[in-house]
């Protein structure tokens, strides 16, 4: 029972070479609990190793190996995650699931888990084996799945009529794993006239051009840039946030995929512009091939003195780094996000201080999302003019916009601002599906407004977010919150007839759920409890009073959370009571359950 | 550097870098906390403590919130007090609902604040049923997860206070939890049983396993002393209950240690009470017989009564032995023939009488006590 | 310890032995930064928070010591305006530690050169640097010469009497400082008034109600037989084999443990059968109480009130929490009724002794310990203002306190050493007095473990306590542990020229191969049957920390 008898043996040498392979540091933690678990190895007990090798707490290494989503002390084969998300279940992902479960049974070398969502919702029901994208899969190609097909990427190189591509230009036209192939189509061209001028040049241009972060907060990207660049203390860092892990939103991954180089220009811009030194790319750890791919193009970029030291014999020298997360949505949040890439528990941190005064290892840190960096180069190379030229909206530039399901052509498109959500649906998705009509969309992303057709015609752009605008007065936001389109990451799921919002806000709760760290109590117990009521709901067991306490549970989430998480959860949940109080009235007091959906 | 500010519509001057709640309770205005603890780096996270700001879009949390010139807060209206209630509700509806004989009743954190609240544990939740109760086999920290919010106070004092790490937070959501190393006891992830946690613990999810049941906070006598094992010299509170020691509490006006204490401190007082304990004064039988003492070994158990046993006395008897004896020694023999051992565990009072004894009636200098060993 | 920029500790188990303050110096490290030297043989627990671990030879802390110092003086690094200002006898210092070329030292310590270089760096570099020592610097036949040594170090890089430096004693049990000032040694009254100054002597006289010519050697023949006695008394160590010569004819023992708590337990039985009478007074029936002619049942300190002095110098409270149990009476009322009987019809004659009781502070009738406290501070100048009052008040007083309106000093030789300057002393390595052989090729150290105190009497009857460290376990090095065949489950035997115990093994990286660490809190396997009673010339501590052993397993 003494804990004296705790033997002090040397660190066990396989995990010792794990952690000075990535460094040994404690940010090495995450990467070495990965390993351990390709390896199948991820018990307590080499977890306690791990702790050991790197120098930290085993309590802060099991903290790790229990909060990522894809991490398993469980013993498990070849790993299959069916998404869970609110787009795959639109699109029947329950029936697959089923099959595929069955299909593992008679296969007997799969594990299936469930996954919140894998960030391929324009290939929705969607399955990742192992680190291999599968999707759509129907039930019906179960078998297929399991025998290694993966079905079809969803091919985004002809633009549709009306877009107004920059971001997404080189779709299909350059080849994503050639850096000569890059060169040769003006990629880096940004790049090399920005290392003509001064950094404040570059930083001034970026300002002058409006352009707003794409994460979804819309805070403009210069001023950000700014606030780091007149920090004094460095090393300072980039940092690009590609944890793409909102139900909805796959445009990164697209970005990423079909034009790597871009991103890795523009990280080196704003690095040039902060007076960076080193960049970290965090990537999901579902987007396993995404990461695959900016690590070969960083390389080119390397060999072709793209990256590096002395870049093109300017003096300036910039070091990227892609970093893997493990599942968990919370790590899209940026303080979060650090804390992950510093090999922590996912948790946001307390602000202020903000990123750009206290960031990544305590220094100054520019966190931006991948479309943001995507668009400096094009701004750098074309002038804040141009960009500004291109719409009358409020908000300059174009927009990667992704609308999703029942429209005729779901999918990616690149717009300038100032859309009506009837543009989306109808200009760029093709109009709704035969036989459907339009009943509600969820907007922006998964923590953004749950909308009925009568405001189809709103402008969507930051400005009118629901976090922006007239007061911040408590009493009258609480108006406001449900009464505008979230533009969020640009993601508009349109739902028929067919669907209960009852039954939509369940799945969305769901997510919610799964994902919430933990940190706070509002956002632990809220989430857990919405879903609970939800689950009533839709199964016809409701009890009276079910709306009135999901409206308080929403309101306290989204006023007294920790963090955009669960701040953000009210959202959802407060536009839905409110355009669709009916459905809600019915579902409590009607004891049937929902089938629609 | 002096702020302007505004409290509940009080204008009031505060220091630049607070926080709300160091501010507000500077100005005697009281701010309900249960994550937060002055000796710990604040976290923020059970939102007990949230307050309005005119102009900020989200509640604050007071402990973390830097104030700001001309900063106007509500520390009190219903919107701050109505989630807050909610707060408490959602830790009671996954709390034990048995205050009644829970440890650390009447001494709760969360059970005077949900009063205060006029909280009611709502119908739904887990109601304390997640975990196994006392689920860690250490003897002397009491652990019941079923009763713990998540406040983190443990790990921020295993990693401040103790610097030895052992608790840690585990799993995320919902299922979060507080985890030993990993995920393994106590004494396995190297605890040192220092009880910090349990000090700072606001519920009764850690509680002292030794003086469990053994009295309420209402019927103890609280007794603050010096600590009696080694030199660092800390202050702790004896909890007595009908003349009998049941425990020892950290006591927060400790010049030496704060509310910190080691194992043998906290939990080696057992002793105190043990059966073993001398209770009255024992002679040899040979002294009573008044024979000569006889040599060779000394405790020998024969059956037969023999002049080694010990037969008890009572005072009077045996301070007459003992006087009676070194007086003749010193007179037979010269007073060095005396030693006198006096003793590192005792008092400044009794080593002084042993040295006064030792130098003024029996007149020697041959006194000495453990400083070297 | 606020104020250091980075620590040292030698000697010194601080987390185990000293736990809160082990983790005030863990909080130092953790939250500023300070940079931590730990040297000791073994690893203990320390050393995870450690910049550097050196790990020297048992018994070599001198030539370690006078390593550093070459090196400090070889890259002239020590504080030469400290040093001019503040010390003095540099030059024949230096000439000592110049005999320590760093390979010399390293020969002698088994600390490899670099090691030395890159400790001495950090001492020079990141002051001021605090030294903390405890009985692995003292229980050693140069323990003197070890405090000498770390002293010199302290004044050579100026660290002597700033805040965050100095050479800082942990002392070991509650009330070792205050038992020390109370004049419970042999060579002082309180407050260190030396028994062989005429003037202390003749102070005590006056206000004890003795004689002022000093009491004769022979003691009580002729007139002076009523004086204080103006020589030096025994130690405890000293004692003991006094018992064997008839030296010692009676012995009065409060709360102490002898047999368990002495080295080489088996000579100390062999004494205590000799005792003409042997009072003993204490709260358990200690392994001593086997030899005592009377116990008398003291009381815990829940049980009493009245003041102990901890580790820095700081005077606090014990508060009588609950009655004193069965009969048992407070401690100071024992001493107090057995003097009392002794004076109870004294005569003033020759062939016995008088106490004139009309003196100031000649009675003994205390009605409690604040009672004895007034006299202390009458008669002891460094504790004139420590009153139970001020204390009960919320006080907080550290010795010296020489007024009752003195708030107390915190921090001694802040302007001046006590003696004036303060004297570099030259001082050689001596090899401990036992060193391995063929025959008892190991060498055993000793010491405490967190889970027990001193002889055990207390937390062997703590049940919690027992139960997670209910017996006593030898740390074996998992080397050696291969060479004997211990699997971790089975015992070992360790044998010493004086004495063999069987213990449980705990395999462990903690002690270095060819060292055993083992300790006296279990009477039926105490490290202290095995220890020699080797002395340290000046301070009689006897060499705990180094002597011979064989180690074989149990079959």
């Amino acid at each position: 029972m003494s804990n004296n008898k705790i033997k002090y043996k040397p660190v066990d040498l396989h995990i010792q070479k794990m952690a000075e392979h990535h460094g040994s540091s404690a940010e090495a933690t995450l990467e070495v609990l990965r390993d351990l678990d390709t390896e199948n190895n991820l018990t307590p007990e080499n977890i306690t190793e791990t702790a050991r090798a790197l120098n930290i707490p085993a309590h802060q290494a099991y903290g790790i190996a229990t909060f990522y989503s894809m991490l398993s002390l469980e013993q498990r084969k070849k790993v299959l995650r069916v998404c869970d998300g609110p787009v795959c279940w639109l699109k029947r992902a329950g029936e697959t699931r089923s099959a595929i479960d069955l299909a593992a049974i008679q296969k007997g070398d799969l594990t299936v888990e469930r996954s919140s969502c894998l960030g391929l919702c324009d290939r929705a029901p969607a399955v990742l084996v192992e680190e291999e994208q599968a999707g759509p899969v129907e039930a019906e190609d179960a078998i297929k799945l399991c025998e290694g097909w993966r079905g079809t990427p969803t091919d985004y190189s002809k633009p549709r009529p009306g877009e107004k591509r920059v971001m997404t230009a080189l779709i299909g036209i350059v080849d994503p794993d050639s850096g000569d192939s890059a060169l040769k189509h003006g990629v880096y061209d940004g790049l090399k006239k920005a290392l003509q001028q001064e950094p404040i040049a570059v930083l001034t241009e970026v300002e002058a051009s409006g352009l707003q972060g794409r994460g979804g907060a819309g805070f403009p990207v210069g001023r950000k840039w700014r606030f780091v660049a007149s920090e004094k203390r460095t090393p300072r860092y980039i940092v690009c946030n590609a944890d793409e892990s909102e139900p909805l939103i796959f445009k990164d991954r697209v970005l990423i995929d079909t034009n790597p180089h871009q991103l890795i220009e523009g990280m080196t811009l704003g690095a040039y512009a902060t007076g960076a030194c080193e960049g970290y790319i965090y990537i999901r750890g579902e987007y396993e091939y995404q990461a695959r791919r900016l690590e070969l193009a960083i390389k080119q970029a390397e060999e072709k003195n793209l990256l590096g030291e002395n870049i093109l014999g300017s003096g300036f020298s910039f070091k990227l780094h892609v970093h893997r997360g493990a599942g968990a949505y919370i790590c899209g949040e940026e303080t979060a996000l650090l804390e992950s890439l510093e090999g922590k528990r996912g948790e946001p941190r307390l602000r202020p201080p903000y990123p750009p005064q206290a960031g990544f290892r305590g220094q100054p840190t520019a966190v931006n999302n991948v479309e943001s960096f995507c668009a400096v180069p094009h701004i750098i190379k074309n002038g804040a003019e141009w960009w500004r030229n291109l719409t009358d909206d409020p908000t300059p530039g174009t927009k990667v916009y992704m609308v999703l399901g029942h429209v005729r052509k779901p999918g990616l498109f690149e717009a300038p601002f100032g859309l009506t959500l009837r543009q989306v649906i109808e200009d760029f998705g093709g109009g709704m599906l035969p036989g459907s009509h339009f009943n509600f969309a969820l907007c922006g992303g998964a923590a953004g407004t749950i909308v009925p057709p009568a405001l189809m015609e709103n402008h969507i752009d930051y400005s009118s977010g629901p976090l922006k605008g007239v007061t911040r007065d408590i009493k009258v936001m609480d108006k406001r919150w449900t009464q505008v389109i979230s533009m969020g990451a640009g993601s508009f799921l349109i739902c028929d007839q067919t669907v209960s919002p009852v039954n939509f806000l369940r799945e969305l709760l769901h997510f919610f759920a799964s994902e919430s760290c933990g940190k706070c109590t509002p956002c632990r117990v809220g989430t857990w409890r919405s879903l609970q009521i939800l689950d009533q709901l839709t199964a016809g067991k409701s009890t009276a009073g079910a709306s009135d306490e999901l409206k308080t549970l929403a309101e306290l989430m989204r006023d007294s959370s920790f963090c955009g998480l669960g701040q953000s959860v009210g959202i959802p949940m407060l536009s839905a009571l409110t355009h669709f109080g009916a459905e809600f009235a019915r579902a409590e007091n009607e004891h049937e359950p929902i089938i629609r959906g | 550097m002096a702020i302007n500010i505004t409290i509940n519509g009080k204008q009031i001057e505060a220091q630049a870098g607070q926080t709300v709640l160091q501010a507000a309770q500077q100005n005697g205005i009281e701010i309900p906390t249960l994550c937060y603890h002055k000796d710990l780096s604040p976290s923020g996270n059970c939102r007990m403590c949230v307050v309005e700001v005119k102009g900020l879009r989200f509640l604050q949390a007071a402990c973390v919130a830097p104030i700001y010139e001309g900063m106007e807060i509500q520390t009190r209206n219903d919107k701050v007090v109505a989630d807050r209630k909610m707060t408490l509700e959602m830790m009671l509806a996954n709390h034990p609902q048995d205050c009644i004989t829970c440890e650390v009743s009447g001494e709760c954190e969360l059970q005077d604040l949900a009063y205060e609240y006029k909280a009611q544990a709502p119908y739904w939740g887990s109601k304390g049923t997640r975990y196994p109760v006392n689920s860690d086999p250490n003897p002397f920290i009491r652990v019941d997860m079923n009763r713990c919010i998540l406040c983190r106070r443990c790990v921020s004092a295993c990693a401040e206070i103790q610097v030895r790490n052992v608790w840690g937070v585990a799993h995320r959501g919902f299922d979060e939890q507080i985890v030993a190393g990993a995920g393994i006891n106590m004494l396995e992830a190297r605890c040192e049983s220092c009880g910090q946690c349990v000090a700072y613990c606001p519920t009764g999810a850690l509680s002292n396993k030794m003086n469990y049941g053994a009295a309420r906070a209402h019927q103890v006598k609280r007794v603050t002393t010096t600590c009696s094992y080694c030199g660092v010299g800390c202050n702790f509170d004896l909890l007595v209950k009908k003349d009998k020691v049941i425990g020892v509490a950290s006591n927060a006006n400790a010049s030496v240690n704060g509310l910190a204490l080691c194992v043998k401190g906290r939990y080696g007082y057992d002793y105190i009470h043990h059966p073993e304990r001398l209770t009255a004064p024992k002679v040899r039988r040979y002294l009573v017989d008044g024979t000569v003492k006889p040599k060779g070994h000394h405790d020998v158990t024969t059956g037969q009564p023999n002049p080694w046993d010990w037969v008890e006395s009572d005072w009077d008897t045996a301070l007459s032995f003992v006087a009676k004896k070194l007086k003749n020694t010193r007179d037979t023999f010269g007073p060095d023939t005396i030693g006198v051992l006096t003793s590192a565990k005792c008092t400044n009072e009794e080593n002084y009488v042993m040295n006064k004894l030792a130098r003024q009636v029996i007149g020697t200098n041959n006194i000495d006590h453990c400083a070297r060993l | 310890m606020n104020f250091s920029e980075s620590l040292f500790i030698i000697g010194s188990n601080t987390s185990e032995q000293h736990p809160v303050f082990g983790t005030m110096l863990r909080r130092a490290i953790k939250n500023r930064g300070v940079k931590l030297i730990v040297a000791d043989p073994r690893r203990i627990d320390m050393v995870d928070f450690a910049t550097m671990h050196i790990r020297q030879n048992p018994g070599t802390d001198i030539a370690l010591l006078n390593g550093l110092m070459y090196i400090i003086i070889e890259k002239g690094w020590e504080d030469k305006a400290f040093i001019e200002e503040r010390c003095e006898n540099f030059d024949e210092f230096k000439a000592t530690v110049m005999q320590y070329p760093p390979q010399k030292a390293s020969e002698i310590t088994g600390v490899p050169v670099g090691q030395l270089y890159q400790a001495a760096e950090i001492m020079a570099t990141t002051k001021p640097m605090a030294v903390m020592w405890a009985m692995g610097i003292t229980q050693h036949i140069v323990g003197v010469r070890n405090v000498m040594t770390l002293a010199n170090l302290q004044m050579l890089l100026g660290n002597m009497g700033k805040p965050g430096g100095g050479v800082n004693p942990l002392r070991g049990q509650n009330n070792v400082q205050g038992a020390c000032d109370m004049g419970g040694l042999p060579n002082v009254y309180t407050a260190y008034q030396n028994v062989i100054n005429d003037e202390a002597r003749l102070k005590f006289a006056r206000a004890w109600g003795c004689d002022e010519a000093p009491r004769t050697k022979e003691g009580l023949q002729g007139t002076s037989s009523n004086g204080l006695p103006s020589t030096v008394g025994l130690t405890v160590t000293e004692m003991m084999p006094g018992i064997l010569t008839e030296k010692v004819r009676a012995l009065y023992i409060m709360g102490e443990n002898p047999v368990t708590s002495d080295p080489d337990s088996a000579h100390i039985r062999h004494c205590l059968e000799q005792i003409d009478f042997l009072v003993l007074q204490d709260i358990f029936p200690t392994e001593t109480a086997e030899f005592a002619d009377v116990l008398l049942p003291g009381v815990s300190f829940a049980e009493k009130t009245g003041t102990i002095t901890n580790t820095e110098r700081r005077v606090q409270m014990v508060n009588q929490a609950i009655p004193e149990i069965g009969q048992a009476r407070q401690d100071w009322a024992i001493t107090a009724g057995i003097a009392m009987k002794m004076l109870e019809g004294q005569v003033d004659q020759p062939e016995t002794r008088f106490v004139k009781m009309d003196a100031p502070w000649a009675k003994w009738n205390y009605t409690d310990s604040s009672d004895i406290m007034s006299e202390i501070n009458a008669l002891t100048p460094s504790y004139t203002g420590i009153t139970h009052s001020r204390l009960l008040k919320g006080e907080r007083l550290q010795w010296p306190v020489p007024a009752l309106d003195h708030p107390g000093t915190p921090i001694l030789h802040t302007k001046g050493f006590a003696r004036g300057k303060g004297k570099f002393m030259p001082i050689d390595h001596v090899p401990p007095p036992e060193m391995p052989d063929d025959a008892y090729p190991t060498i055993l150290s000793t010491g405490r473990v967190l889970y027990h105190w001193h002889g055990g009497a207390m937390t062997r009857r703590a049940k919690g306590l027992m139960e997670v460290y209910p017996e006593a376990m030898v740390e074996v090095n998992q080397d050696d542990a291969v060479k004997l065949g211990l699997d971790g489950k089975k015992r070992v035997r360790v044998t010493s020229r004086r004495g063999s115990i069987e213990a449980l093994a705990w395999v462990t990286d903690r002690v270095p191969p060819g060292m055993v660490y083992a300790n006296f809190h279990f009477p039926e396997s105490s490290a202290n049957e095995l220890t020699i009673a080797a002395l340290d010339p000046v301070s009689k501590i006897p060499s705990f920390k180094v002597c011979a052993v064989k180690v074989e397993i149990v079959e």
